[in-house]
């Protein structure tokens, strides 16, 4: 089969001197799904970007069906068939489906330019039911779900009748169950010759859904290969230039005193529903517990009941036997190591510098970190102290002052878990710790949860990854609809079983 | 009836300024611009209607002129505002700051006269009279016999609701001020937008001006914009830039405005007076803000 879109030789070279792209041939055929690989910063979203005409080229050609291109902007290569949905979903959440969908391609009547209404919700209609995606074309933007959004943004080029879909780990906002349904739409939209560009770094997605997959790594092309022919441990050792192992590395390690427990905690919303149902468990020292569950089963609420960001409506939680509800939150972070699910919000704040999100809370409960009383900090110790927090948990940063949000991924999440490693507390809590990591870091984190059980802390790890869970916890609990419905042990339990529960509850049982 | 007539007469004259101020400005508050300038825009129209008209004799120039004064601010705010992204805050301070000045000055250099220019030579924007209208007892006299610039208000009413709800204009118009982002990605460049609804906010503030000082009175006065332009502002954020709704605070300011003026000929001293309009204003922002928390508290 020829190439449909080709690209050779592209080069990309951010100043001063990072090379994105280095020197990378890949060709594209029609009506295939092709992933792209890689880890964060492997330049496989700025390869994407380049083709799109969002980012300009140092040099290297584009070809479309033999023929040169050269797009400037992004309305270049839609007007050649070539539309991009980014990470980021920008719609506007005021305005309906059909209306974000026809949003500057809009079909008007008469002379001043009025909108026709009926036509556009018809013509919106007609592509919808095309590609069954199930959309009503009057609903309100912002009363859809995500999964929702992103197939309006998609639609949205589909209504300008592109022809190649980029998508920039559109799997990254939505929940597991979404996905296959996203998937199958994906593979509709493949089998009626549109062809797809993924972007993604999660190997088990990605090799569901592709026909051919190309890796790279720090800016190079590593392979293309048909997605038959390769495994999860092939991709990954192309990934990250080494083997990964994806097994645990969990040795036997005897559990100690109880260092948190939880005793008949509800949440009870206004209208009366149980959002956390007498949840009760407990966490001992040198404990992994993983907490696994679709997401909005409680979860959040749990957190928010530990942390003390919400209140609980009743119910006891107590670490080390002393009861915290009532404790205000800089109380409780002499207790609790907490590393949270959104890491550019409430983990961190990125226009701040490394320096300063290095040393939070720590400039709270640390007295070597303030001078005068507790006037002004001394950043002396906050600098050598965020050296060696980089250095402990190999943070790669440009300067101690530059934005926390320069960094990658991976080295954000690092950062937190680093400083909330060095707090010295019996009890850890977190949340998604790998969500969105790349898997080098992953490997990483598990690394580091791994020993702290070793050092006898007690973690707790809420994560909607399964497969997580069973690599690092000793224990899982599930959590349905606000009640904990399943308590199990790691190794007398499978992935079958606890999926079963999650989406169940407990009449599995 | 006379009293009735005269107040709602009043209300009418009270509202049209900051009507029109209110409908333009209400353009670009949908276009994402925190755009603080129409009192500027309203004072340099002002003034360049009454040069217009004394120069050439002729309302109709006067009113051009007013629509090029206020174009004049509008095109400094999107140069530095939109091309050059200054603040738009500091950029409407400065542009307001600005207007009164030049104004002044202008007025001093031009007609050599301090505080006040009024002369025989200015023509006024004349007022209409609907034959048949005119004669209905109490309607008649309210609805007909007003000046051209209240007709055009009501008109430029309709028209804004027209353009930012149902058109092609206005749906690109509030994705710009929602999202830009989204409008950008969808091929529609949203500094375009901003511009274009800049130029459309000077044209209504400049007939604004010159409703001013050609309508309501025939002169110039220093600032006698008088905070106009704020309350337009204020009109439009009450009501989340609703053209109707606008048109209905713009009458209740008005109203007090009138009712201000009638108090003043049953000897309530001025001073106390002026104040009715802003004290009415303080207390619908009042309303609001009460109705608002109690339809937040009824979400949750």
């Amino acid at each position: 089969m020829d190439d449909f879109i080709s690209l050779e030789r592209i080069v990309k070279v951010y100043p001063p001197n990072v090379l994105a792209v280095d020197n990378v041939s890949v060709g594209f055929h029609k009506g295939e799904i092709h992933s792209i690989v890689g880890e964060n910063g492997a330049g496989k979203s700025t390869l994407m970007k380049l083709l799109y005409g969002l980012v300009p080229f140092d040099s290297g050609t584009v070809k479309i069906n033999g023929a040169a291109v050269h797009f400037r902007k992004p309305g270049d290569a839609i007007a050649m068939g070539i539309g991009m949905v980014h990470q980021e979903i920008e719609l506007i959440s005021q305005y309906t489906v059909w209306e974000n969908v026809v949003l500057g391609a809009e079909p008007v009547r008469g002379l001043g330019g009025t909108l026709d209404t009926k036509r556009a919700i018809e013509l919106v209609r007609r592509k919808i039911d095309e590609f069954q995606f199930n959309l009503d074309p009057s609903a309100q933007v912002e009363r859809i779900s995500v999964a929702a959004r992103q197939k309006v943004e998609i639609l949205k080029l589909l209504y300008r009748n592109v022809s190649v879909l980029i998508l920039d780990e559109p799997t990254a906002v939505l929940t597991p169950q979404e996905i296959p349904q996203l998937f199958a739409e994906l593979k509709r939209l493949r089998d009626k010759g549109t062809t797809i560009l993924f972007i993604s770094h999660r190997l088990d997605e990605v090799l569901e859904l592709s026909d051919r997959i190309t890796v790279m790594r720090k800016g190079k092309k590593i392979a293309t290969v048909a997605a038959s022919e390769t495994d999860k441990e092939a991709l990954a050792q192309m990934m990250v230039g080494r083997q990964v192992i994806f097994t645990s590395k969990r040795t036997p390690h005897q559990r100690g005193e109880r260092v948190f427990e939880a005793k008949g905690l509800s949440v009870t919303r206004r209208d009366g529903l149980k959002l956390l149902d007498n949840v009760s468990f407990s966490v001992h020292a040198g404990e992994i517990v993983g907490i696994a569950g679709v997401e909005g089963n409680g979860q959040f609420e749990l957190v928010n009941s530990v942390m003390g960001l919400a209140a609980p409506s009743s119910g006891s939680l107590t670490v080390n036997g002393t009861e915290i509800i009532k404790l205000p939150i800089l109380e409780r972070r002499k207790l609790i190591s907490f590393v949270p699910q959104d890491r550019g919000k409430m983990g961190a704040s990125l226009p701040a510098s490394i320096l300063d999100n290095a040393i939070m809370t720590h400039h709270r409960l640390e007295p070597r970190f303030s001078a005068w009383r507790g006037l002004v900090l001394n950043y002396r110790n906050a600098r050598a102290f965020t050296d060696t927090l980089a250095q402990r948990f190999s943070v790669q940063m440009a300067s101690r002052q530059s934005p926390f949000r320069s960094l990658s991924g991976g080295n954000q999440q690092k950062l937190i878990l680093g400083r909330e490693l060095l707090l010295s507390t019996p009890f850890f809590l977190m949340d998604q710790p790998t969500r969105g990591l790349d898997v080098g870091s992953i490997e990483y984190v598990h690394g580091e949860i791994l020993s702290m059980r070793g050092a006898d802390r007690a973690v707790l790890v809420i994560s909607a990854d399964l497969e997580e869970l069973f690599l690092i916890a000793d224990r899982i609990l599930v959590m349905h609809r606000g009640q904990i419905v399943a308590d199990l042990a790691a190794e007398q339990t499978t992935i079958e079983e606890v999926g079963r529960y999650m989406l169940e509850g407990k009449r599995t049982a | 009836m006379n009293i009735i007539v005269g107040l709602i007469t009043g209300m009418i004259a009270g509202a049209t300024p900051i009507l029109l101020a209110a409908l333009g400005g209400t353009l670009t508050f949908y276009a994402g611009i925190f755009n603080i300038a129409m009192e500027g825009m309203m004072l340099m129209a002002a003034f360049f209607a009454v040069l217009g008209s004394f120069l050439f004799h002729s309302w109709l120039v006067g009113l051009l002129f007013a629509v090029a004064g206020a174009m004049i601010l509008a095109l400094i705010f999107i140069f530095f505002s939109v091309t050059l992204n200054t603040d738009e805050f500091v950029t409407g301070i400065a542009l307001n700051l600005f207007a009164l000045g030049s104004t002044t000055y202008l007025l001093r250099q031009i007609f050599k006269v301090k505080g006040v220019f009024t002369s025989k030579l200015i023509d006024s924007i004349p007022n209409i009279h609907i034959p048949l209208i005119e004669k209905i007892p109490l309607l008649g006299p309210v609805v007909s016999g007003r000046n051209l610039i209240v007709y055009l208000a009501v008109i430029a009413t309709i028209f804004c609701y027209y353009l930012v709800f149902k058109t092609r204009f206005g749906l690109r118009l509030r994705a710009a001020g929602y999202n830009s982002n989204s409008l950008d990605s969808s091929g529609v460049r949203t500094s375009r937008m901003q511009i274009q609804s800049l130029l459309l906010c000077a044209v209504f503030c400049g007939l604004a001006g010159a409703f001013l000082s050609l309508g309501y009175v025939t002169l110039f006065a220093e600032n006698m914009t008088a905070g106009r332009g704020w309350i337009s502002l204020a009109a439009i954020i009450l009501v989340d830039g609703h053209p109707y709704g606008i048109a209905l605070i713009s009458l209740l300011f008005g109203f007090f405005d009138g009712l201000g003026l009638f108090l003043q000929s049953y000897g309530v001293s001025s001073q106390f007076t002026s104040m009715v309009p802003y004290i009415a204003t303080l207390g619908a922002l009042y309303v609001y803000a009460r109705r608002n928390r109690e339809r937040e508290r009824k979400a949750l």
